[in-house]
């Protein structure tokens, strides 16, 4: 990197603003054709921000299948041919018919922390759906993918990007991104014109951009004549107008010809999109159902693929170079959750219930991993935590969603306090906390 | 929370003075021709005419004139079952059974879905159109379908009708509004021990704007212990569970005889049963009622849902927030009461409750002088994906479909997500600010419009007069033709944004420039003047309002 493309990323990450930096590229590209093209610098400025990658296990799975294993309480009905297994400090679900999952706490321990108990307030669908993506039931407030996207420090063209699964935008819809069914990329690349019923032919590429700038140019003069909250508005046009025409300019590059059809490709592709400074957050639902009031027998099969993948997602992280780190490994959070937990007992017809304690498994970049995290009893209630170590303590409280979904915010370099104010902090899955 | 303390100040007898003498400059307003627009947009789904916009430019005080003929259109209809559908989220495209056991499979699924959705957005267009109260949603002695939905969920049609009708269903059960349809209690299913609970708060949320799962709930031990052992005496007996339970399950109680869920029944399950009307014993063992009052009937569960208070509000508060695009706030009282006072005093009239709305100055603000509540109140408004597809047909004639299906009113494409609407099941908000999804969909929509305009404006064998591009013709070229290029350019911004260019305007000359880049790439005037069109089509002014 020459002198001159290091001073323009201090200029990117002084200005903290997308009109800033289009307008500081103008004048460095005018300057010279041969310098890293801005969004190259930008990439690497995004490295220092830690990108987040969400799956969601739709329908409540069951957190002793993997994450939250008693074998020692006759109150809770494990599955047959499953066993206690340990790798590192983790304690999960193992046995002849985990295989997957064996192999990634085998591999992953280090980065991953397990955290049971979690209050999550309610066993409805969809008031748990939110709880657990807010911390709230407050249909204002936007869920943790979205306030980290959208309170970065830096700004992303598809800044949380939803391959699938629930969204709560709240009052940030702007960085919300839903990539479901492929219409997105049909829009980004133009092909959408041509699918409809009166096709028409797309400019070419120079007109296109020169239309581009002409547009981007009235919504700023437009939105520089607003105020208040039709200033806001206004200015979330103008910004998501460079996001188009950034994505435009680097469909090739970022391969948005496709956004994956299975869990895997689409976590892959939304590490790509972290990779390059596209993206900070991303939500993907795990395959499967796993409401299973009728029969439990899926649960295990459908958590052990899902870490089968998770395994792969793992070693595609490590493998990839990351922009500031070595690895992407060390920028990315993934994080794994479903709206609630199961009943401890099997019920009359072999399947388990709602139950209002969950488990997330919370890995990667300042992590504090190979740890267990929060306790449930032999009756698979809470016990208290100590919120610092993350450990039982007699003294200490009950762990709820808020407190672990603020500590994710705080993974995210975001100061919790302005979003959910007077939670306390789950500062005990973190490496280092503030 | 929110609006519970609404409530409280909604019934405040009176506003003081010097509150009113506050809100009287509260405001900066649009200019007329700018108001005009917001109001015909939000009222009609497209731009007024040049002629209505010169209008009001030579007389401002025919705004409230255009408003009264506006909300007597067929129109203003439509955008209130949008409104409405906000809270009661019944567009979600579900057929819920196979459309082939009621031998429907000729109509399509989608169509279908359409029809289903529309039972209770129907007899809101009823009551509208028969200017009867809004209490009438809960306690008309009927339903609405057309003939298919009739086939569908069985129920009588009157004979040589066409179109939706007032019906009644088949099954002898009691009729009562939206109360009593089968679309709702499919939108809002309930099974097991859950006991109808999800729908009593379904209608809670509907229509009292008070969902019980929005309350902070804190279950101690103790308390977690006799769910797992009992649920049900956990309920009845715990305060905590109480504090929800006391009032929301007699109301769950009143809808037994809608509680089948045997799926084997298929789409006989949604008959009424009169016979499982005192399930209610097995289950919670709370007698039928609507807080604290036993009712004895869904009718008599209707009649004093429509005198609560809260019941009023919520309409109010619906139609409020649609038409501003806000959520109202502790310090929105004086905003709300005259608009509330109005629905009151007109017997629950929702085309006056929409009059006092978009007469009042907050509806017609440009500018909040309060600093505090600039970042509260919209001063720009984002149109809805139904409403940018209604303004670009209306100025281009281009209607964005696909295999027939509307691209932005239907969610076969996922179109209107990505620009921000919901789906009615998973996304439930709509969302105002401007997404990159949006953006993506202005683009495109105005290059197949903008295509659409030249091509037809342009051809040598046009029947008729060009509908935008009547400067010029497919001979002119900017050398040649300098200031008919300006003039259509100039006319362009009039006709497609509703608001014209200054003399000294630099977007003539711009675009200008980009037709003859474009020209030069293609030695296409068509596709020139394509490109021009969609630049004019993806303005700010035509995405705000």
């Amino acid at each position: 990197m020459n002198l001159r493309d290091k001073i323009f990323i201090r200029k990117v990450v002084a200005a903290h603003s997308r009109r800033n930096f289009l307008k500081g590229a103008g004048a460095v590209l005018a300057g010279s054709s041969a310098l890293t093209m801005p969004w190259q610098a930008r990439a690497e400025a995004h490295g220092r921000e830690r990108k987040f990658l969400f799956f969601w296990a739709g329908g409540g799975w069951d957190t002793c299948a993997v994450l939250d294993p008693h074998y020692e309480s006759g109150d809770v009905d494990m599955e047959p041919l499953t066993q206690l297994s340990t790798a590192g400090g983790l304690k999960f679900t193992g046995g002849e018919v985990r295989l997957q999952t064996e192999r990634f706490m085998a591999r992953w321990a280090p980065y991953t922390s397990i955290v049971n108990g979690i209050n999550v307030h309610s066993v409805g669908h969809d008031s748990a759906t939110k709880f657990v993506l807010t911390g709230t039931s407050a249909s204002s407030y936007s869920d943790w993918p979205t306030l980290l996207a959208s309170n970065g420090r830096y700004e992303y063209p598809l800044p949380h990007v939803v391959f699938s699964g629930p969204s709560f935008p709240g009052t940030n819809g702007a960085a919300v991104v839903r990539a479901g069914g492929g219409t997105l990329l049909d829009l980004i690349d133009g092909s959408i014109i041509g699918q409809a019923d009166r096709a028409a032919p797309l400019p070419p590429p120079p007109a296109d951009s020169q239309i581009d700038a002409f547009v981007r140019r009235r919504i700023s003069d437009y939105a520089a004549k607003q105020t208040g909250l039709g200033r806001s508005r206004a200015d979330a046009l103008l910004s998501n107008m460079e996001r188009s025409m950034e994505l435009e300019g680097r469909r090739f590059e970022a391969g948005l010809d496709d956004l994956g059809n299975n869990v895997l490709d689409q976590a892959v592709k939304a590490t790509e999109l972290f990779r390059l400074g596209l993206s900070r957050t991303a939500m993907i639902r795990i395959p499967g159902g796993f409401d299973t009031h009728g029969s439990q027998l899926p649960q295990g099969v459908m958590q052990d693929n899902f870490f089968g993948v998770l395994d792969q997602v793992f070693d595609h992280l490590s493998r990839t170079p990351g922009q500031t780190s070595e690895f992407l490994i060390d920028e990315v959070v993934v994080v794994a959750t479903g709206e609630f937990g199961r009943t401890p007992r099997l019920n009359g017809g072999g399947g388990k219930d709602h139950w209002p304690y969950g488990s997330m498994l919370v890995a990667g970049a300042g992590v504090n991993g190979n740890r267990m995290l929060g306790k449930t009893d032999a009756g698979l209630i809470a016990e208290p935590i100590d919120f610092a170590t993350g450990q039982p303590s007699g003294t200490g409280e009950m762990l709820a969603i808020e407190n672990v979904g603020t500590a994710l915010l705080e993974l995210g370099n975001l100061d919790a306090s302005r979003f959910l104010p007077g939670i306390q902090v789950f500062n005990g899955l973190l490496r280092n906390p503030r | 929370m929110r609006m519970k303390i609404l409530t409280v100040l909604l019934l405040a007898s009176c506003t003081p003075e010097s509150e009113e003498a506050d809100d009287a400059a509260a405001f900066e307003l649009l200019s007329p021709r700018q108001q005009l627009i917001r109001l015909s947009v939000d009222l009609r789904g497209i731009h007024p005419s040049e002629v209505e916009l010169q209008a009001i430019e030579q007389a401002p005080a025919l705004y409230d004139k255009f408003a009264d003929e506006w909300l007597e259109q067929p129109a203003f209809i439509e955008r209130t079952k949008e409104l409405f559908n906000y809270r009661f989220l019944s567009r979600t495209g579900d057929t819920y059974f196979d459309i082939a056991q009621r031998d429907l499979s000729n109509v399509g699924d989608a169509k279908m879905g359409e029809f289903i959705a529309n039972e209770p957005l129907a007899l809101l267009e009823y009551i509208i159109d028969n200017d009867l109260p809004y209490s009438y949603i809960v306690t008309a002695p009927h339903s609405m379908a057309n003939p298919q939905l009739a086939q569908m969920w069985d129920m009588y049609y009157p004979e040589d009708s066409r179109g939706w009708q007032p019906v009644i269903y088949k099954d002898g059960r009691p009729h009562s509004g939206m109360l009593t349809m089968t679309t709702m209690w499919e939108r809002y299913p309930s099974m097991g021990g859950n006991a109808n609970r999800h729908r009593a708060n379904a209608i809670s949320k509907m229509f009292l704007c008070d969902d019980y799962l929005s309350r902070p709930v804190v279950l101690n031990r103790a308390a977690v212990d006799q769910l797992t052992i009992d649920p049900e005496n956990a309920i009845s007996v715990n305060a905590s569970c109480q504090s929800c339970h006391s009032t929301l399950d007699p109301i769950a109680s009143n809808f037994f005889g809608f509680f089948n869920y045997d799926d084997q029944l298929g789409i006989e399950r949604t008959m009424y049963r009169p016979e499982m009307e005192e399930e209610w014993r097995y289950y919670s063992g709370k007698e039928p009622g609507y807080y604290g009052r036993p009712t004895s009937n869904i009718i008599e569960f209707g009649e004093q849902l429509a005198k609560d208070q809260r019941f009023m509000d919520c309409a109010v508060k619906t139609v409020f927030e649609g038409l501003t695009q806000r959520e109202i706030t502790d310090n929105d009282w004086s905003e709300v009461q005259p608009h509330a006072n109005r629905f009151a005093e007109t017997g629950q009239n929702i085309r006056e409750l929409m009059r006092s709305i978009v007469k009042s100055d907050e509806y017609k603000a440009a500018t909040v002088n309060n600093v505090d509540r600039a970042q509260e109140i919209a001063t720009v408004k984002l149109v809805s994906p139904a409403q940018l597809e209604s303004i670009i047909e209306d100025k281009t004639g281009y209607k964005w479909t696909f295999n027939g299906r509307d691209g932005l009113t239907t969610n076969d494409m996922g179109l209107p997500t990505l620009m921000g609407g919901i789906d009615s099941r998973s996304i439930v908000e709509p969302s105002y600010t401007p997404s990159v999804g949006g953006l993506f969909i202005q683009e495109r929509l105005a290059m197949s419009a903008g295509f659409y305009v030249a091509s037809t404006d342009l051809a040598l064998d046009r029947e008729g007069p060009a509908r935008l591009l009547k400067f010029v013709t497919i001979e002119d070229t900017p050398e040649a033709s300098p200031d008919a290029f300006d003039a259509q350019i100039r006319d362009l911004y009039l006709q497609l944004t509703g608001i014209p260019l200054p003399v000294d305007a630099t977007e003539p000359n711009e675009l200008m420039q980009l037709w003859k880049y474009q020209y030069s790439i293609e030695a296409d005037p068509t596709r020139a003047w394509s490109s021009v069109v969609s630049a004019v089509l993806r303005d700010p002014n035509i995405i705000f309002y």
